[in-house]
Parts: C-alpha cells; sequence; structure tokens
C-alpha cells in the first residue's frame, strides 16, 4: 500500500535559497516525494524517480492550465504535452541543429565572447557576473532570436521580470507588472523584426518559427519566445559562472583541464551537475499515482529537483564534490524526456568550448579573491551572482 | 513479434521479443538491457541512446532524417555507417533475428 507524501515544515524559503542541498539530502533521505511547505510543492528529489516520471507524461503532465507561466507567457510549449508540443518544439528545431550551431552559431558567439573578453583584459579584476558572463549569454540569445541589437541589459531585464513573474506565487503586483511590461517590450521587438525574416530565411530562431510548415501561429510565437528568454539567458549565464568557479577552486583539476582540452566538454558536464543552473521545474499530477511507494493524488503539483537528482548519492559517489574525473554517469541539468532542453547543444559549445576556455586562456593567472568571496544563490535557478576575479593585467 | 538481439558493450547478448511500432530504444529499456540512457526519451535532441546497426536489415531500418543525421555526429562513441538513434528506429515485422549492438559510451 502506497502511503502518503510526508511533510516538512521546519523549512525556511530562505534556507532553500542560500544552500538547497542539504534540504535536498533530506528530502531525498525521507521519501521518494515531500511536502515541502516552504516551497508549496510536493518535491521529487532522487534520480530514478525523475527519471521515471520524465517517462510517463500521461501520468505527469507538463501541461497545467493554472500555470503563472501561461499567464505571464502565454500558451508556451513548456506547458504541453505529446503532438502539441512537439509541433512547437519541430518549428524552432532548425535553429538548434548540432550543424546550424557548428557552422552559423559558433563563429558569432566565438566574435562576441573575443570583444567582451578584449575589452575587460587590461582591468585586471572584474565580476564575471555582469563583465562577461551576463552579456555574453544575452548578447548570443539576441543573435540567436533574430532581434534586432539592442543594450544587453534589455534582454537581461526582460528575462528576469519574466521569470520572476513566473515564479509570483504571492501575486505581488508589482512583479506582476513588471512582467507584463517585459512581455509587451518583447511583443514590440517580435513585430519590428517579423517582415525582415519572413523575406529572409535565416538560421535565426524567428525565422525558423515564421517558416515553419505550418508557420507558427502569432500568439504561440510571442509566448514561446517568452519562454525562450527566460529560460535561455540565465542558464548559460549561470554556467559559465558555475564552470568557472569550480575550476578556480579546485586548483589541480584546472591545470590538468588547461592541459588536455579535450576535457572541456567533461568538465562543463560535471560543472552542471554539480550546480545545475535549473534546479526544479513543476509537473502535474494528471491521476492517482504511486511513486515508488508515495501515493500522490489527481492534480497534486510536484516539483521535479533535478538539482538534487544530481547529487542523489545512490548515483553518484561524494556528490557534493566537483570532480571532472568522475567516472562519467548522465545527469538531469537538461532535463529528461520530450522537454529536453532544446538549448543544450547551444550551451555545449558556447559555455564548454568556446567561453570559458578562451576566459582562462586569455586573462593569465585568473584567480579568486579572497577578500571578495563568490555569491550563489537560488533553488529553482541556481548560480553565481557575483564571482569577483583577479588576473594579470 | 520480432525477436531482437542486443549486444552490449561487454559483450553480453539480450534476446528480446520486440512490439510492432515501438522504437529500438524503447524495446531496449522495457527490457532492461544496459548502456542506452535516453535521456530525451524519443525527442532525438540527446544522442543518448546510439547503437549501431545490422546492415542487412537496412530496407526495414531506413535512414537517418536530416536532424538525426546532424545529431549523430555529437554521439560519446564514434559514429559509424551503422550509427543510429535507436529512437528512430521503428520495430518492424521484417526485424527478426537483428542485432542491435549497444556502445560502451553514450
Ligand atoms: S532518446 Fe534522445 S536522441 Fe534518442
Amino acid at each position: 500500500m502506497a502511503s502518503a507524501a510526508p511533510v516538512i515544515t521546519d523549512i525556511s524559503y530562505t534556507d532553500l535559497l542560500e544552500d538547497p542541498y542539504p534540504i535536498f539530502k533530506r528530502v531525498r533521505d525521507t521519501a521518494p516525494a515531500v511536502f515541502v511547505a516552504a516551497a508549496n510543492l510536493t518535491l521529487v528529489t532522487r534520480f530514478d524517480d525523475i527519471m521515471s516520471i520524465e517517462r510517463d507524461p500521461a501520468t505527469y503532465s507538463s501541461d497545467n492550465p493554472a500555470s503563472l507561466v501561461n499567464k505571464v507567457m502565454g500558451p508556451t510549449f513548456m506547458r504541453k504535452d505529446g503532438a502539441a508540443h512537439a509541433a512547437g518544439r519541430k518549428a524552432i528545431e532548425p535553429s538548434f541543429r548540432p550543424g546550424t550551431i557548428k557552422e552559423h552559431w559558433a563563429p558569432k558567439f566565438t566574435g562576441i565572447c573575443e570583444r567582451l573578453i578584449g575589452s575587460l583584459r587590461e582591468a585586471g579584476e572584474a565580476d564575471l557576473f555582469s563583465a562577461l558572463a551576463a552579456p555574453m549569454a544575452s548578447l548570443s540569445l539576441m543573435e540567436m532570436i533574430g532581434f534586432k541589437a539592442m543594450p544587453w541589459e534589455t534582454l537581461a531585464e526582460w528575462s528576469q521580470s519574466l521569470i520572476d513573474g513566473a515564479g509570483n506565487y504571492s501575486r505581488d503586483a508589482e512583479i506582476e507588472r513588471k512582467a507584463m511590461e517585459a512581455g509587451a517590450g518583447i511583443d514590440a521587438a517580435i513585430e519590428a523584426m517579423l517582415d525582415h525574416h519572413r523575406a529572409n530565411p535565416n538560421p535565426s530562431i524567428l525565422s525558423s518559427m515564421v517558416h515553419a510548415d505550418p508557420p507558427m501561429p502569432i500568439e504561440e510565437m510571442r509566448a514561446n519566445i517568452k519562454v525562450i528568454i527566460g529560460g535561455g539567458l540565465n542558464e548559460p549565464r549561470d554556467a559559465i559562472l558555475t564552470l568557472t568557479l569550480g575550476l578556480l577552486e579546485n586548483h589541480a583539476q584546472k591545470e590538468s583541464v588547461l592541459a588536455k582540452p579535450e576535457l572541456w566538454p567533461t568538465a562543463f558536464e560535471e560543472a552542471i551537475r554539480w550546480i545545475s543552473p535549473i534546479g526544479m521545474y513543476p509537473r502535474r499530477v494528471t491521476r492517482p499515482a504511486d511513486l515508488a511507494g508515495v501515493a500522490l493524488p489527481e492534480g497534486v503539483q510536484i516539483g521535479l529537483c533535478v538539482g538534487a537528482a544530481n547529487r542523489d548519492d545512490r548515483r553518484f559517489i561524494e556528490p557534493d564534490r566537483f570532480d571532472v574525473f568522475r567516472p562519467k554517469q548522465s545527469h538531469l541539468a537538461f532535463g529528461a524526456g520530450a522537454h529536453f532542453c532544446a538549448g543544450t547543444w547551444v550551451s555545449r559549445q558556447t559555455v564548454g568550448r568556446i567561453v570559458v576556455p578562451m576566459l582562462f586562456e586569455r586573462l593569465a593567472n585568473l584567480r579568486l579573491r579572497e577578500d571578495a568571496p563568490p555569491v550563489i544563490r537560488g533553488w529553482v535557478f541556481r548560480g553565481p551572482v557575483s564571482l569577483p576575479v583577479r588576473w594579470d593585467a | 513479434m520480432p525477436t531482437i538481439i542486443f549486444v552490449a558493450a561487454d559483450g553480453t547478448t539480450h534476446e528480446v521479443t520486440a512490439v510492432a511500432d515501438q522504437s529500438v530504444m524503447e524495446v531496449a529499456l522495457g527490457a532492461g538491457v544496459p548502456g542506452i540512457v535516453a535521456e530525451c526519451n524519443g525527442a532525438a535532441a540527446c544522442a543518448t541512446c546510439h547503437c549501431y546497426f545490422d546492415r542487412a536489415y537496412v530496407d526495414c531500418i531506413g535512414e537517418a532524417g536530416e536532424h538525426e543525421n546532424e545529431m549523430l555526429d555529437f554521439t560519446a562513441s564514434e559514429r559509424t555507417a551503422d550509427s543510429r538513434l535507436s529512437c528512430q528506429v521503428r520495430i518492424v515485422a521484417a526485424m527478426e533475428g537483428m542485432t542491435v549492438r549497444v556502445p560502451s559510451a553514450q
């Protein structure tokens, strides 16, 4: 007989934001699914359980009519299942093909990265969050979507406002206003470029959407571009910083990777396993389910904590350690199932082969600052929010 | 209901009775064949269901589509002329006795 999910009430939301890993471990050791009051969600934290949930979209649906994401962004393919999801995904696929990434995006992103690193080289110190990772992610995404050039801060602000709006469970009016304002800005930016992309087919996402067969309806374009902006900016940004941090904190591993550049892809995968940029995403239980002995009633919202699963000690040895040399095991940082991150190969290429290698190559003796330690935050999204460094200018 | 013979990286064989219309990836996972990860569960997005197929059966295996073809350039184990993403290959009756080799890394 399956039993009801245990309940944890003695955790505060701040604890989750600051360091979710001890909490994730406690939940993982308690039961396959645990209701955590501070999150107002039933959390699933074990690797195998998340994998099995992702293989059963009929029971664990992404479709959620009441979702805040839909309210803030419109009808997005993130919150659809089956054919409806697949159609949206297929429409953007051409922009994300490995060949397109190699031939078209990689040279463009290399150029952006060269300019950014070139402009800060003389300074000898910087916070890599605002000096490199955030502008890099923003400018690349702008190119990929097919927007007119704009200050990197604009897209970054839109992204943050949308994320805040999608997580606005307290229904704060100011957060909602900013999210709606960002949405209107994005709609206008799309409108400004549509005719251009219609007339000039190219690898950008907007072009893929208007030239899809059948073309994506405008309201879906608007919603899906918002999802891509909400999700496509912070993940590469956070992965750049996490990989850099992992190497800077582990001198011997850094030396090995720099000596053997073929280790970069492994180092990248280890970084996003260690601190997964997307730590949690939701699913809705569509019918009474038994998750490894825990009864989940119909309609309950569950949070799949991939950030926790990626530190599941049933699967990873000493999971809290950043270790480029751990035995190869797949992780869940890109999710699993039909919603597996469409940006996987772009981020592998951009973060693991372009940006972080170039950073270590061009900024000699790159090091952390003892007087200004890095700050890492978040549990739904997690990453360094400040990474001050010095180098020999 | 063709029988498919999976050969794992360590050389062990797994004879599985497959159900038509399933993908080869689904058949392998259902039978617990080791070495197939299938992170994207069939969306042709992860390249972790890579397998080597028996060329004698090429007529029923078919050809890789454009997207799959590009994805195959990113497999963890070497891509060969026999490489396919097993999630993109559907079971048909004529696959009776077909061998599918699972690579050592995904
Ligand atoms: S299961 Fe992901 S590509 Fe086949």
